[in-house]
């Protein structure tokens, strides 16, 4: 699995950031690896807080692109231009029933409001209305959706509500191989009718919440100092042949022949799978 | 000179040398307050005004330097610290929201005293709080 949220952004918006002021870089990678641990701050500016938009992507129309969920039920990049014409009219309903990937309910005394996990909009209300959108909603730590992304969506909110103009904005959960919980997301935003003069910021918000540890695999927590829970085991994909009622792993040469009304891609661990009376594949020995 | 500054709930005013906020009506609020004296502020600032600027406002980017006593200064991304002795007070508004922040307000207050607080709605802020301190 690749740990790049983005490899090769093209064209950087040169002009603009001249503009603006922003120094220019053609460097362009992200990986975990370059994010540095979490130390106190709930942020980390990235490319010298310059986003990687193109010139291609530079509008003044206002949209929103969600994406798909991945194999995993993980949200991939989100992106907007954000105008008044996004901004809700509605109040917020309901989120309740949507289960991001690794969503677990844990209570810590140390939490503000003592749930760990909230389901933390990519792009947020305020911004775009859009409410009970799998595709926006991850597994976010408190600590991650009020001190790390708000602040964010606050400043690009207000430049919005005050001016009528648009800000590209984009929000790109990182996680590390198949984790399903994220280790933090990427925020983007450049105000366009001023060449990113108002908004101009690249940074990485950290899924942490101080005090408490995560296995960004499960969702599982515990407090800091505390032991970890038993290792579970992790969740993984399989293919189960509903016929023979046999399991492969998904690479497996017979899961990718199986016909789609004998096919069912199932997310857990091979104990469970047993536990269900499903026997594993000889062949690929999952 | 009296300054004039906007901060969040944590004393920022700028992150990434852009202003955390803005707000039309504290706009007009300010230039109301000071419409008695001088009210001085540099290009960053005055671009915000897009109503315009009324004749008692003077733009200049040594603005701190040319204010005389008991003239507003309007400061959103200029250093403060060097001007502190010449600062007579300070009129502080609070967006009462959190926003990301890289430059925070520099001056102390301990060395000042709090004269009197107000709240007021700002355009896209709920309450907005104006809170005047004296040498």
């Amino acid at each position: 699995m690749k740990r790049y949220c983005r490899l090769l952004a093209p064209l950087l918006l040169l002009f603009g950031f001249l503009l603006s002021g922003c120094s220019v870089s053609t460097e362009s990678v992200v990986s975990l690896d370059a994010i540095p641990a979490y130390s106190g701050d709930s942020y980390v500016a990235v490319n010298g807080n310059i986003p990687f938009f193109t010139e291609e992507e530079l509008t003044t129309t206002a949209y929103e692109d969600y994406g798909e969920l991945d194999y995993l039920n993980r949200c991939g990049e989100v992106s907007a231009c954000v105008g008044l014409e996004t901004m809700p009219t509605e109040e917020r309903g309901s989120i309740g029933h949507v289960k991001p990937s690794g969503w677990q309910t844990a209570k810590y005394d140390c939490v503000d409001g003592k749930y760990l996990y909230n389901r933390c909009h990519l792009i947020g209300f305020q911004l775009t209305g859009e409410n009970a959108r799998a595709e926006n909603l991850i597994t976010g730590t408190r600590y991650l959706n009020v001190d790390g992304m708000l602040p964010f969506e606050n400043m690009v909110a207000d430049y919005v509500q005050e001016t009528g103009n648009h800000v590209l904005y984009r929000v790109t959960p990182i996680f590390d191989g198949e984790d399903l919980v994220a280790q933090g997301v990427l925020m983007e935003a450049w105000s366009v009718e001023d060449e990113g003069d108002a908004i101009c910021f690249n940074v990485f918000c950290y899924n942490v919440q101080p005090g408490v540890s995560i296995d960004y695999a499960t969702g599982e927590s515990w407090l800091n100092g505390e032991e970890s829970p038993p290792s579970s085991e992790s969740t993984t994909m399989y293919v189960v042949n509903l016929s023979s009622e046999k399991f492969h792993e998904a690479t497996c040469g017979s899961a990718e022949k199986l016909a789609e009304d004998n096919r069912l891609e199932y997310f857990g661990s091979r104990e469970d799978l047993i536990a269900q009376g499903y026997d594993p594949c000889g062949s690929c020995k999952p | 000179m009296i300054v004039i500054a906007c901060v969040d709930n944590k004393m920022g005013m700028l992150f990434n040398h852009c202003r955390q906020s803005q707000d039309r009506v504290l706009r007009s609020h300010i230039l109301e307050v000071t419409k008695e004296t001088r009210l001085w502020m540099n290009g960053y600032s005055a671009k915000q005004f897009k109503e315009g600027l009324p004749s008692h406002v003077t733009v200049a980017e040594d603005f701190l330097s040319q204010a005389a006593p008991g003239e507003f200064c309007f400061a959103e991304n200029t250093e403060l610290l060097p001007w502190e002795r010449q600062t007579e007070g300070i009129i502080l508004y609070r967006w009462n929201r959190d926003y990301p922040a890289d430059t925070v307000f520099p001056l102390d207050l301990s060395q000042f005293t709090l004269q009197s607080t107000q709240e007021f709605p700002g355009s896209s802020h709920k309450t907005i709080t104006e809170e005047v301190y004296t040498r």
